[in-house]
């Protein structure tokens, strides 16, 4: 080996670095340690998290003096081993408080109950964390967020509304392992229970549209008399009517969502979907940095989970 | 050591330059943070060293972590068997996914890159189907081993990770068994003519493979304190990049398990580092992306040199 090779590598390592500092340098350093609120959340791919990251970002630019934010993300709906890394890697940073939105309902809480005992506030938003388990662990953790079950069973009362009893209809679960994915199936069950109608399929295709095109479109081969389809989350629901559409049944099937992302709006205002239901992602962050406050305001204040709105949009609400 | 001084200089700028951004950056619970999350992707990335240096690739690593991990949990939670017990099984499982791809690609004489493929989709599969799809919880009986209060700081899957990296670089230039794996990837057919068969070697390397991988699911199952069939979708390549990173190459016959495991180490460095900046999620992959191939081209400018 040379010195001069060692040089030359060096060199380009600087290039590198100062190309990245261009990217990243601006808003994070020489802050005297303020208030500083971790977020964190599940795939920025999809735009219902997209959506809650700038709800948190507009809430913290409100009060820019009252604490700091530090968004993360993970890549995909089901990167649970990234997202626990994330915990502790927030932890080792030492900031006051963690907001998250767990990619699923058990696994989190080790990590979670670690951050407890470093002092940390932590507050579960979105996705609700399995309450048997928690009260096992003995931890506390306050919930924000919407009510899947009932959220669902509206939605699903708008299609059985369409149809008439002992129709047909296909159900596409989001990942089963999360608790939200459990909910949102049980509230569509409910719904088509009450109905008498019969859900004939139900496979997951874990949140995603492309799984649920393939899925959906091998279902109605099998099905070709089903008049409705159940869809636990927008990304589905689109997936599933690129697959109608292919086959050329739209007027005879109809489609119901989950999150109103913009995609799914415009296809409720052009009735190709029925309906889905709205979370308000935007607000849903920062109702828990609000409670996270709350508490480092007040480490004795006691919060009640507060449940968050869901509305209902069809086309008459556009 | 020397041969990795492109790699070391690599990984010191990052931890410098995340240091200067962040000054919490370089604090002990921040590097415990480290050491806990990389056992597994270790584990993997020792595995497909071993794989890539005789030319072959697998790529079923990440699913039969998860298959492995499951087989853990549930017969941890299910049938009430022992963590020892348990993990017996899943080597034996993991074993057992390496010594199918391992034959068939031999033996049959199909890239290993499509066989490991159709194992990729299988192990996910039988993952799905013996935890019917749900998380399985397990608890502190497994989460103790990635505690870091238990030994000097650090985690028990830690300190196995590092004996099986110190292990894997023996194996390789110390022993007949590693140079023979070197010769099966620089030339196959100089091997067969100097009167050697080299299927035993092929297909073993694939059987230690799927044991590492058991490895992995034991330490990712404990980081989780649960089996989650849906673990590491997309692990392998991450591995995969953290041996080309440390300098093994695709077409066989190159490589080193130390240098995979600093390709490991800045992965990690990276991806934490990112993420005490909350740097959004476009620019942290545009960031990782040109990372990884800087850290591969400088690796491989300087071998040019040092043949030079």
């Amino acid at each position: 080996m040379s010195w001069t090779a060692t040089l030359t590598s060096l060199k380009k390592v600087f290039t590198l670095l100062s190309a990245l500092f261009l990217f990243s340098c601006g808003d994070t350093s020489d802050s005297e340690r303020g208030i500083r609120v971790a977020l964190v959340m599940k795939s920025l791919a999809n735009e219902f998290f997209a959506t809650m990251a700038k709800g948190a970002e507009a809430h913290q630019q409100k009060m820019p003096d009252r604490y700091e934010l530090i968004i993360n993300g993970i890549k995909d709906e089901r990167d649970l081993s990234r997202q626990v890394a994330i915990v502790d890697e927030m932890v080792a940073l030492r900031v006051d408080a963690i907001v998250i939105a767990p990619a699923d309902s058990k696994a989190l809480i080790p990590a979670l109950k670690r951050a407890k005992g470093a002092g940390i506030v932590v507050i579960n938003i979105d996705n609700k964390l399995d309450q048997e388990l928690l009260a096992e662990e003995e931890v506390k953790i306050p919930f924000v967020g919407p009510n899947n079950l009932t959220g669902a069973q509206r939605v699903g009362a708008v299609l059985a509304d369409n149809l008439s009893p002992s129709d047909q209809v296909l159900m596409l679960e989001g990942t089963r392992t999360s608790f939200n994915a459990q909910q949102r199936a049980r509230g569509f069950e409910l719904a088509m229970n009450e109905a008498a109608i019969e859900i004939v399929d139900s496979q997951s295709a874990n949140w995603e549209m492309r799984e649920a095109n393939i899925i959906t479109a091998s279902m109605l081969t099998r099905y070709p008399d089903v008049k409705g389809i159940l869809a636990a989350n927008d990304s589905m629901a689109m997936g599933a009517l690129a697959a109608v559409k292919t086959i050329g049944k739209l007027d005879a099937i109809q489609i119901v969502g989950f999150d109103n992302i913009s995609a799914v709006n415009q296809a409720v205002t052009a009735g190709e979907i029925l309906a889905t239901a709205d979370q308000h992602a935007d607000k849903l962050a920062a109702y828990g940095i609000d409670y996270a406050l709350t508490l480092l305001a007040d480490e004795n204040a006691i919060l009640e989970d507060r449940e968050t709105p869901v509305d209902l949009v069809t086309a008459k609400d556009i | 050591m020397t041969k990795h001084l492109s790699l070391l200089l690599a990984l010191f700028l990052l931890i410098l330059f995340f240091s200067l951004l962040n000054p919490l950056f370089f604090s002990m619970p921040t590097i415990q943070a480290i050491g806990n999350q990389i056992p597994d992707l270790t584990f993997l990335a020792v595995a497909l060293t071993l794989v890539m240096i005789t030319g072959g690739i697998d790529l079923s690593v990440g699913s039969v972590l998860a298959l492995c991990s499951s087989i853990i949990g549930v017969h941890m939670i299910s049938n009430g068997a022992s963590l020892s017990e348990a993990f017996l099984i899943s080597l034996f499982g993991g074993a057992l996914c390496g010594l199918i791809t391992g034959t068939i690609t031999t033996l049959g004489k199909i890239p290993s890159f499509i066989v490991t493929l159709g194992m990729l989709e299988c192990a996910r599969g039988v993952a799905y189907l013996v935890t019917d799809s749900q998380t399985v919880y397990i608890g502190s009986e497994v989460g103790v081993l990635a505690e870091s209060t238990v030994f000097l700081g650090v985690s028990p899957m830690f300190i196995l990770a590092i004996v099986i990296v110190v292990l894997g670089q023996l194996l390789l230039s110390r022993t007949v068994y590693g140079r023979y794996l070197v010769a099966i990837g620089t030339n196959l057919d100089a091997v067969r003519l100097s009167g050697i068969n080299p299927t035993p070697y092929q297909i073993s390397v694939f059987i230690i493979s799927g044991t590492l991988c058991a490895f992995a699911a034991l330490s990712l199952t404990a980081r989780l304190a649960s089996s989650d069939p849906n673990a590491a979708i997309g692990l392998e390549l991450s591995a995969i990049a953290a041996a080309v990173i440390g300098g093994t190459s695709l077409m066989g016959g190159r490589g080193s398990v130390i240098g995979s495991f600093i390709g490991v180490l800045i992965i990690a460095v990276l991806q934490t580092g990112l993420a005490s900046l909350g740097i959004d999620e476009p620019t942290k992959r545009i960031i990782t992306g040109a990372v990884i191939v800087f850290a591969a081209l400088m690796d491989f400018w300087r071998t040019k040199q040092l043949r030079a």
